[in-house]
């Protein structure tokens, strides 16, 4: 057991901090224009391409560098201390690319993902497939060579931004319902895609519906065998966790000092009550990285991710909102009436912490499943 | 980075879960019948009662790891046995006071020695005082406690034989005595050299670290219990497992049990590898995590259990009661969180 870095970690860490230190465009996170802020995600995603920090988890053979998912875990951890913009999230994708593409698949998307010409998205939920995923409509029917796709997706994140999307639609309606489902690649700007951004409670455009309508796939572009995507989407599902936890744990504690500072300009540092609850929020986020440290430490000793994912969901979702409403307990009035900027929008922003990725109720489903408690 | 137990770490793991296995109760009246010096045998033979005793060269033969894994698995096992108390708590007070030889003593498992708590049960004792506890105590001859001194706190040597009586506590698993008077200093017998401010520091996140794996033991151990107890159990004509509310209700215990040993792992490793302040700060952080979670799971046991669970002849409320003494042992989160605070917003 160790819980420091090994000297190869050390020193791509410092390495690391250093070139963030000199290359983070300065004022990123002021930029208010949607379009802008965008552009630069994308730009942040190449910069971080050419230095060769997307997709070191990657195999070699697919343009990875073959180290373990702690270098990814630096990664993240790094750029939430020092504020960088957001990570590209291939992981996942590429994941589900290189576990379940053809070769020729392979070599036509894996590429262009990791170098970031091509951003993906990711079309799973729909509106009456939500954490009951399997139980979605979006149909695909074989015409010839094509697949003919209709149907409606929501929670689409970055669906107005992406140039592709890893689609989960229903190939075969006349088998139970996990087993009807295969996965598709396709292009977003496909006739007969159209995308609606969805401003969420804080008023931000966070994500998006994309309805299909006779939408034609190529063959070619299906991933993996007919009837395959159920297990296409828990694979991806499952990698959507793990390194980048720690990112966010990093971003946590940013916003914790953050509080700390709200609660010491306002002169609440002698209040007992008000010293309690910030190391109360300190232990939670504390609890959560330690708790991801493990899970990832058991990745790297070659476990696939398994339903002990679960546990740090909950525990981040608790983290996350907690600190949100220790904020609000701090700010009073000045949330509400907009002296305090920006907190309102990270209050909503909490909120869907405790649905996205499977809610807060199915996190517990999956714990009791994985206690093998009776169905 | 691996923040995973090493191959011999997870044997020793087994070991001391296969020793825990066959001293602990099934229900509260074993407690009458356990044969506590077999187990108190079994954890010297293995070595166990020496892991905070110090090599040639001045290290612990054990690290903080090793002593967690162990008094997690006697949390576990709710074995009533002082391992805490004696072979921790006491021995690593002889070992950091340089009185080597006291310390070996105690880990052949012959003597036995114990700790001298406050009356809330927060802290060592600092004598001469008001009425101080004899925690642990199973067993023992004698207890440790300090006295202030110009260099330093001494630590000092205090017979139970007299001036002590049994109390009631709450916990069955574990023996306590209260001082029935004030401790006069000719009670006193002066042990080893005086401990740095830092030395006792030290004792302390290992103390809290120990207790939260017993803590971490306990619930790990309930929690399953009742997990196992939903698979049989039928209400309804169905296994009441089957039942969403109570799926969720063992599915939120066992998360804050899990949480609790992530946070006490690390304590656990810092103890022997950071240095003196962000050992403690780790000790407190899992001692104040154990300590938030370890009644409200514990309660969650005894509902999955139902009627039965409320009865003095069911076990779940040794679990209980040993969760609830631990979490005030050397301070529950109302003790730890302000010190927190104190490290993080005006970096004391």
């Amino acid at each position: 057991m160790d819980y420091r870095d090994t000297p190869e970690e050390a020193e791509f860490r410092a390495t690391l901090r250093e070139w963030l230190s000199a290359t983070i465009p300065a004022g990123w996170d002021k930029i208010e224009d949607e379009l802008e802020a965008v552009r630069l995600r994308k730009d942040w995603h190449r910069t971080l391409y050419r230095a060769g920090y997307v997709g070191m988890s990657w195999p070699v053979e697919y343009g990875g560098r073959g180290l373990s998912p702690v270098y990814d875990a630096i990664l993240n951890e790094e750029s939430g201390n020092l504020g960088a913009p957001p990570l590209p999230s291939v992981g996942y994708i590429g994941r589900a690319i290189f576990m379940y593409a053809s070769e020729e698949q392979k070599r036509r998307f894996l590429p262009p993902l990791l170098s970031g010409e091509a951003s993906w998205c990711q079309g799973f939920s729909e509106p009456e497939a939500g954490s009951d995923l399997a139980s979605l409509r979006t149909a695909a029917r074989l015409d010839g060579d094509h697949y003919v796709v209709n149907g409606q997706k929501m929670w689409t994140s970055g669906g107005q931004y992406a140039d592709w999307c890893l689609l989960l639609a229903r190939t075969d309606p006349d088998v139970p319902k996990h087993k009807g489902i295969s996965a598709f690649l396709v292009s977003m700007t496909e006739p007969g895609v159209t995308v609606r951004p969805i401003v969420i409670a804080s008023g931000e455009a966070e994500t998006a519906e994309v309805f299909w309508d006779d939408v034609r796939i190529p063959v070619e572009q299906r991933l993996g065998a007919p009837g395959e995507g159920w297990r296409i989407a828990m694979t991806t599902v499952a990698y959507e966790r793990g390194p980048a936890d720690i990112g966010f744990i990093a971003n946590y504690r940013r916003t914790l000092r953050k509080v700390e500072g709200l609660a010491a300009e306002r002169g609440l540092l002698e209040k007992e009550e008000v010293r309690k609850a910030l190391a109360r929020a300190y232990v939670r986020g504390e609890v959560l990285r330690l708790n991801c440290m493990e899970q990832l430490s058991m990745r790297v000793s070659g476990r696939a991710p398994g339903p002990e994912g679960s546990i740090a969901k909950l525990l981040w979702a608790d983290a996350e909102q907690s600190l949100q409403h220790l904020a609000m307990d701090i700010l009073g009035a000045d949330e509400m009436t907009g002296v305090a900027a920006g907190w309102l929008s990270s209050y909503f922003t909490s909120r869907p912490v405790s649905v996205y990725g499977g809610s807060a109720q199915i996190q517990k489903n999956i714990i009791a499943r994985m206690l093998d408690m009776p169905r | 980075m691996l923040a995973l137990l090493s191959d011999e770490q997870q044997m020793l793991k087994e070991v001391a879960a296969q020793i825990a296995g066959s001293a602990g109760p099934s229900n509260p009246s074993d407690l009458n019948t356990v044969d506590r010096a077999a187990a108190w045998r079994s954890l010297a033979q293995a070595g166990l009662l020496a892991l905070r005793t110090r090599d040639d060269d001045g290290r612990p033969v054990g690290s903080g790891v090793e002593v967690a894994v162990v008094a997690e698995a006697l949390g576990a096992g709710l074995v009533p046995v002082p391992y805490l108390g004696s072979a921790v708590l006491a021995t690593e007070l002889l070992a950091l006071a340089g009185a080597h030889d006291e310390a070996e003593a105690l880990s052949e498992g012959d003597a036995r020695t114990t700790v001298l708590l406050d009356r809330h049960l927060s802290a060592l004792a600092v004598l001469p005082g008001e009425q101080v506890y004899a925690w642990d105590a199973d067993g023992a001859a004698d207890a440790l406690a300090l006295t202030a001194g110009p260099d330093g706190h001494q630590v000092v040597r205090v017979s139970l034989d007299t001036g002590f009586v049994p109390a009631t506590g709450a916990d069955l698993t574990r023996t306590l005595l209260r001082s029935d008077g004030p401790i006069d200093e000719a009670r006193l017998t002066p042990v080893g050299r005086p401990l740095s401010a830092e030395a006792l520091l030290r004792w302390e996140a290992l103390a809290l670290t120990v207790i939260s794996a017993d803590i971490v033991g306990v619930m790990r151990a309930a929690v399953a219990r009742a997990v196992a107890y939903t698979k049989e159990r039928v209400q309804y004509g169905v296994l009441i497992g089957s039942f969403q509310a109570v799926q969720h209700l063992c599915a939120e215990a066992y998360v804050q049990a899990e949480a609790s040993a992530s946070a006490t792992n690390y304590a656990a490793w810092a103890v022997d590898e950071l240095d003196v302040a962000e050992a403690l700060m780790a000790a407190r952080t899992a001692k104040t995590q154990a300590a938030l979670v370890a009644r409200e799971v514990t309660e969650t046991v005894m509902q999955v259990f139902g009627g039965i669970g409320q009865t003095y002849e069911h076990i779940a409320h040794v679990h209980t009661r040993r969760a609830l003494t631990d979490r005030q042992v050397l301070g529950d989160e109302g003790v730890q969180l302000p010190r927190i605070a104190d490290v993080r917003l005006t970096g004391e």
